[in-house]
């Protein structure tokens, strides 16, 4: 290792191509000792590409890595964690039905013997680790088991099992509750206190304010600036991610809502291993109104969407579309039919079907109806028509009717989605995470989207993950925490409540 | 994650739908067996009231939600009273043809290559590949190892050349699955295929339109002292080839490396969650190329039993017969686990031995029994008794970042 | 993505690889691309020829041996001389008579491939359909032609159809992999048509029982022959049948509601099923409609030329099988599907009783066939290294000449 004051790690010149774009171009980057140093950066932005750089699980086409002031050059993870580096990836990389331990051994296998594997060794052995690390976690438990701030503690064991001076620690954030954020920050602060030197990454600036002594901002590829804590501030910081100023705030009259459209009563929904994920939810939308359901990942929403649309059978419970009355079994179709209008939280997943064109992707609802076909018959001309039309009604550029959708962008393909949802001139449309993974410029689409669609008298179904993006955006917000409604509120309610509703006041010993 | 499921409300464990189902589907059982020695109840009575009991108990167990366990009930309680009757039909006498101590015996013979395809098959879906070409490697092992006794001389000599030759085949499914992120059962598909066409052009081109040899080094029987002689214990298990002691040797052995040592557990992370085991450094292709190969060469040891074990040093095209098929079936039935592969094996064995016998008075017998190691799969696939889970990488291609 | 398939936040999502390979066929088909199947067959051929000529065997002698026996060279004897006495026109009809088996069979593979179903179980449908054409055959003699005739293809076409139709419904209803279900289902189907037909079976024949057979079908039930003298199995109507099935799949797949939701689920299920299709039906009408072609493959052989068939026969009985090949090598469409059958038709055929053994060993030959239907299966697998083997020839002059700019 290097003395106190110079770099642990170097990266020089790094550069990254894909086929069609330069997910990194000549980026540097040092790490200090001890130091917590924070990748900012859009999605995109080509934080994940240089630490998988950094991690050996990617090849650079140019630069160089210096760890301990000496090349070193990474072929595959193996090589990184004999430097001493160790990395939290964001999708955390356990084994759901192996044990903790086994998690955090393998590879590095504690053997008696001569060729069996040291089971009670190595269960003793991460309890010693969490211990001296204040990392409570149970050894024997299996993964699939504890709790995901707890599965992020055994990730961070797997890396200093492994002897890691350096951790990498991939938006490590971004499915805790802010409470087991906070606690993670503690271990983070404890990590550096023992020498460790941390690489942060997030798309947070709040985040990288508490915890970061010096932030390196990323934007498309390129190292913007590395700048010290000290005089960061969030409007700087959001500067540089994105290039010009932020719109914080979308520009909407207030709302003016009239009948009820859409109306959830007690509505219980289990998953597929018979756990209650929704818990007796009801809510109304009114028409001319956009209503955010606010919470952490996890907390019922997808199951509470899945069921409002057909795709997930109910337990109980109603759900009335314009005063039509659901209960028991139905069917996507009959919510289609219904007028309800969905943009999924995945349009990869679900959304889209990329390997059909525009036109059939866009017919998605309306094929097996006149005018797309009539008695089992399809009228492909027809289906290409009117995607024409609604290409350019939405803008949605980069192929016509006939080109296939896994070949547009993400804000494009979106696009699409909305495009579908929209013209069918549904009464309510639920849109659930519907920015995900876009960039600025589409994001601010399909906000000014959803507020047009408001005015129009649409009733608006919001589920979002990023609170800034319900506070922006909502007429009404609810809070969701574990299945259930934990609050309501009016526009312009305060951060600080909704955040703390969404931790339902969970407690969890750290 | 999420957490396990916990029933909601407590009842003794008896009375819970699972345990009636599972009784369920072992009275189903009971009601062939009631016509078989050592009970060979005559009055079709017995197997009726006993499989219409079970039947109404999968029932019983379906209504209250325990529907995969009730159904089993329900589809052991109809064969178990289909079968029952049947065996009340035929003659007493006959049974003990069918029922003899040399059934043991032939058990083991007909699960031998069941155990090693099953096996083979294991190994590879645990490190994530699957393995539907397990037909073709164990084909090759057959023909190899009969080429490689004769030419070579030596039984020895044709191990070698059948774990070559299902060596190679899995080598090439490997790369194909693996290297290619080809379908992986598109890629054993056609291991199979061009196993049938390999192995037959080259048994014709070597040797023509007459068969192998007389007297090709075949791999030796074991007599077991104290045993060879004892009666019932003698002809069951005394003098067996010594493949057969191999395989099931092979099952604790592929028990422990697979559960109980580092390279089981490496191998099971990149069944389960190869980028995971790619993140702590472990080279996924070549614990996969690596857990292919031995499966090959497993499944190729089944097929060296057919020809040179029991088969006394002979081939004919297509040896293996659907072996393979069934090997794969056994691993699934056995759900991915050295014991469970073995088991199921063993009965599908067993099967298969009773419905060489049983055409003696039942030819609609006999075809029942070779049919059922396939519905059993079947109904275990559908997950109707107990649902056969594979790995969770099984079938996916690994993609380095 | 092998897992958890998280887009990748700087690589845009078309530059994910692609592995599912449902997926990167679709992806081929709408490319339209020759290419692969081409060199497929090409290369699947070489190999083949490699082996015959390691084992001391001119390749080429073989393969011209391979094509005469299929009839293949009587399209180049012009004036055609229709009359099947005709060695070379009698070859040929016998390949479109087996050919008229593989479209069937293929199209049992490629219908559910495009709903993204595998079918392995293609052998047991055929059995089946051959089962239930042989009873319909044997029974009601006494009706006229047509009828009896219609009688046995729908019977068949139905029983395929039900027998694929446990697949699909296990598939639906519980999610039991096809492949898996299928492969046990054909082993069911041939074990039952070894009972069926076998001694003491229902469906044996009564006039001589020591034979393991089936009946005989009756005159009535006999699909009539246009090509050919029908006492030396000439080429019947069934041709016409599977050629109007492959008119039937194109058109159920792309201009009908069926296979826009056919195509839905076989791209992306969970955006089908947004979409308010059905998906679990979509399964089992799949299947359905697959063994519904295999079925009918199987009551045009048995009612067009076999009209009887045996113990032995279910066991060497293969051919269903070879639909995997056809329908891969076909990319799952109808005109692929229409030009492999014939390819593998030739190949079947003039391989087996159309090869002169003086020219090259059937025994040897009907061997190759099987080896180069797997290699044919193996390179459509790899469709990647076939593409990389196309690309990196194609490569070789522009970088040449970027060097030659470099220099």
């Amino acid at each position: 290792m290097a003395d106190e004051s110079g770099s642990v790690l170097e990266l020089q010149g790094i550069t990254k191509r894909y086929p069609g774009i330069v997910a990194d171009d000549r980026v540097d980057f040092d790490l200090r000792r001890g130091e917590v140093h924070a990748l900012l950066g859009e999605n995109g932005a080509g934080k994940s590409t240089l630490m998988n750089i950094l991690y050996g699980l990617t090849k650079p086409d140019e630069g160089e890595i210096l760890v301990g002031g000496k090349h070193v050059s990474f072929s595959s993870a193996k090589d990184a964690i004999e430097s001493g580096i160790g990395m939290v990836h964001q999708h955390f990389m356990l084994i759901p039905v192996m044990t903790v331990a086994e998690n955090i051994v393998l590879g590095v296998e504690p053997v008696r013997d001569g060729v069996l594997l040291d089971e009670r060794g190595a269960e003793e052995r991460v309890r010693e680790l969490s211990q001296q690390f204040g990392l409570a976690v149970d050894p024997t438990a299996l993964v699939s088991s504890i709790t995901v701030g707890q599965q992020q503690r055994v990730e961070i064991l797997k890396a200093l099992y492994r002897g890691a001076e350096i951790l990498i620690l991939d938006e490590p954030t971004a499915v805790l509750t802010p409470q087991e954020a906070g606690e993670l920050f503690a271990i983070v602060r404890s990590l550096q206190a023992d020498g460790k030197s941390i690489i942060f990454i997030t798309h947070k600036l709040n985040e990288v304010l508490e915890i970061a002594d010096r932030i390196t901002v990323l934007r498309r590829g390129k190292r913007i600036d590395t700048v010290s804590r000290q005089g960061a501030t969030e409007e700087g910081l959001a500067r540089m991610m994105v290039g010009r100023e932020v719109l914080l705030r979308v520009d909407k009259a207030p709302a003016s809502p009239t009948d009820v459209a859409l109306e959830v009563k007690d509505l219980q929904v289990v998953d597929e291993r018979n756990l209650e994920k929704v818990r007796g939810v009801s809510f109304t939308v009114r028409r001319g109104e956009i209503v955010a359901i606010a919470g952490v990942d996890g907390n019922g929403q997808t199951e509470l969407v899945e069921a409002i649309t057909g795709l997930r059978r109910i337990a109980s419970g109603t759900v009335a579309v314009r005063g039509r009355e659901f209960e028991g079994h139905f069917t996507p179709r009959m919510m289609i039919d219904a007028g309800i209008g969905h943009i999924p939280e995945d349009r990869h997943r679900r959304g889209l079907v990329l390997e059909f064109n525009l036109a059939e992707n866009i017919a998605l609802h309306d094929y097996d109806r006149p005018p797309d076909s009539k008695r089992g018959w399809l009228y492909p001309a027809r289906l290409v028509q009117r995607a024409a039309r609604l290409i350019k009604e939405f803008d949605i550029r980069g192929g016509g009717p006939l080109t296939l959708a896994r070949a547009l962008s993400g804000g494009n393909q979106q696009k699409v989605v909305v495009a579908r949802e929209v013209a069918r001139n549904p009464v309510a449309l639920i849109a659930a995470q519907p920015t995900r993974g876009l960039d600025v410029g589409a994001i601010e689409y399909v906000h000014r989207r959803l507020v047009a669609e408001r005015d129009a008298g649409r009733a608006i179904l919001l589920v979002s993950l990023e609170l800034d993006e319900v506070l922006s955006l909502a007429d009404r917000i609810l809070v969701m925490y574990e299945g259930r409604i934990v609050g309501e509120h009016a526009a312009g309610a305060g951060e600080e409540e909704i955040g703390l509703e969404m931790l339902g006041g969970r407690k969890e010993a750290a | 994650m999420t957490n396990h499921a916990q029933p909601l409300q407590e009842t003794h464990w008896a009375f819970q739908p699972k345990a009636i189902a599972v009784a369920g589907s072992i009275l189903g059982l009971v009601a062939f067996w009631s016509a078989l020695p050592p009970f060979t109840v005559r009055s079709p009575l017995v197997p009726v009231l006993i499989g219409v009991l079970a039947i109404a108990a999968g029932l019983w167990a379906v209504t209250r939600g325990t529907r995969r366990l009730g159904w089993g009930a329900i589809a052991s309680g109809v064969i178990g009273l289909g079968l029952g009757l049947l065996a009340t039909r035929s003659s007493s006498g006959n049974l003990h043809v069918v029922f003899a101590a040399d059934l043991v015996a032939q058990v083991f013979v007909f699960a031998t290559p069941l155990t090693f395809g099953a096996l083979g098959g294991m190994v590879s879906e645990r490190s994530g590949v699957v393995n539907v070409g397990l037909e073709g490697m164990m084909l090759m092992g057959a023909f190899w190892g009969v080429y490689g006794a004769d030419k070579g001389g030596t039984w020895v000599v044709g191990i070698l050349a059948a774990l070559a030759g299902g060596g190679l085949f899995a080598l090439l499914h490997a790369y194909w699955s693996i290297h290619l992120r080809a379908n992986q059962i598109v890629s054993g598909m056609a291991i199979n295929f061009l196993a049938l066409g390999v192995t037959g052009y080259f048994f014709e081109q070597l040797y023509g339109n007459q068969n192998i040899p007389s007297g090709v080094s075949t791999v030796p029987n074991v007599a077991i002292p104290g045993i060879d002689h004892m009666a019932y214990l003698g002809p069951a298990i005394g003098d067996l080839n010594l493949l057969i002691w191999v395989g099931v040797a092979f099952v604790p052995l592929s028990y422990f490396i697979l559960f109980k040592t580092p390279i089981g557990l490496r191998v099971r992370a990149c069944g389960e969650h190869p980028r995971a085991a790619d993140t702590v450094g472990i080279n996924v292709y070549a614990v996969r190329y690596a857990a292919v190969v031995v499966s090959g060469m497993l499944a190729a040891l089944g097929g060296a039993f057919l020809s040179i074990g029991f088969g006394g040093g002979s081939f004919t095209e297509n040896m293996t017969e659907g072996r393979g098929f069934i090997a794969l079936a056994a691993m699934i039935f056995g759900n991915w686990r050295p014991f469970g592969a073995w088991g199921a094996a063993l009965l599908f064995g067993f099967s298969t031995a009773l419905a060489y016998r049983l055409p003696v008075y039942s030819s609609s017998a006999a075809t029942l029994f070779q049919v059922l190691p396939y519905v059993l799969t079947l109904i275990a696939v559908a997950g109707v008794i107990g649902r056969s889970v594979p790995p969770a990488a099984d079938g996916q291609p690994y993609v380095k970042q | 993505m092998s897992e958890q398939a998280t887009p990748s936040a700087n690589v845009p999502p078309e530059q994910e690889p692609s592995t599912d390979f449902v997926v990167r066929l679709g992806v081929a088909q709408r490319a339209g691309g020759l290419v692969v199947p081409v060199l497929t067959a090409v290369l699947a051929f070489l190999a083949g020829g490699i082996v015959v000529a390691a084992t001391g065997h001119n390749p080429l002698t073989a393969y011209r041996g391979i094509w005469d026996g299929a009839g293949f060279n009587w399209i180049f004897h012009i004036p055609w001389n229709t009359n099947t006495v005709n060695l070379d026109a009698f070859n040929l009809s016998q390949t479109l008579l087996t050919t008229t088996t593989l479209i069937l069979v293929g199209l049992a593979v490629a219908f559910p491939f495009r709903c993204g179903l595998f079918n392995i179980g293609g052998q047991g449908q055929y059995l089946v359909g051959l089962i239930v054409a042989n009873w319909v055959g044997v029974s009601f003699a006494s009706w006229p032609t047509l009828p009896h005739v219609l009688l046995g293809i729908g019977a068949a076409a139905f029983a395929g159809a039900a027998w694929a139709g446990i697949a699909g419904f296990l598939k639906a209803t519980t999610g039991a992999h096809e492949v898996i279900s299928t492969i046990m289902l054909n082993w069911i189907a041939i074990w039952g048509g070894q009972y069926l037909f076998g001694q003491g079976g229902p469906l044996q024949n009564t006039y001589n029982t020591a034979a393991p057979e089936s009946g005989t079908v009756v005159q009535s039930a006999h699909i009539p022959v246009f090509w050919g003298n029908p006492v030396l199995q000439g080429l019947d109507y069934g041709i016409f049948v599977a050629i109007a099935a492959l008119v039937v799949f194109w058109l159920i797949l792309n201009r009908t509601t069926l296979g826009y939701e056919v195509r839905a689920v076989g791209f992306n299920p969970e955006a089908a099923a947004y979409g308010g299709i059905n998906v679990r039906r979509k399964y089992i009408q799949a299947m359905a409609i697959s063994g519904a072609f295999a079925g009918l493959a199987g009551a045009l052989d048995m009612l067009g030329y076999l009209f009887q068939f045996g113990v032995l026969d279910v066991q060497a009985s293969q051919i269903g099988f070879l639909g995997i090949a056809v329908a891969l090598l076909g990319r799952n469409t109808a005109v692929g599907t229409g030009i492999a059958a014939f390819l593998f038709g030739g190949l079947l055929y003039g391989t087996t009783r159309g090869l002169n053994p003086s020219v090259f060993d059937p025994s040897l030959a009907g061997n190759l066939t099987s080896m180069i239907q797997g290699l044919i299966v193996l390179f459509v697998g790899a469709d990647v290294f076939v593409l990389y083997i196309w690309n990196s020839r194609r490569k070789l002059r522009p970088r040449r000449r970027a060097e030659a700019a470099a220099a």
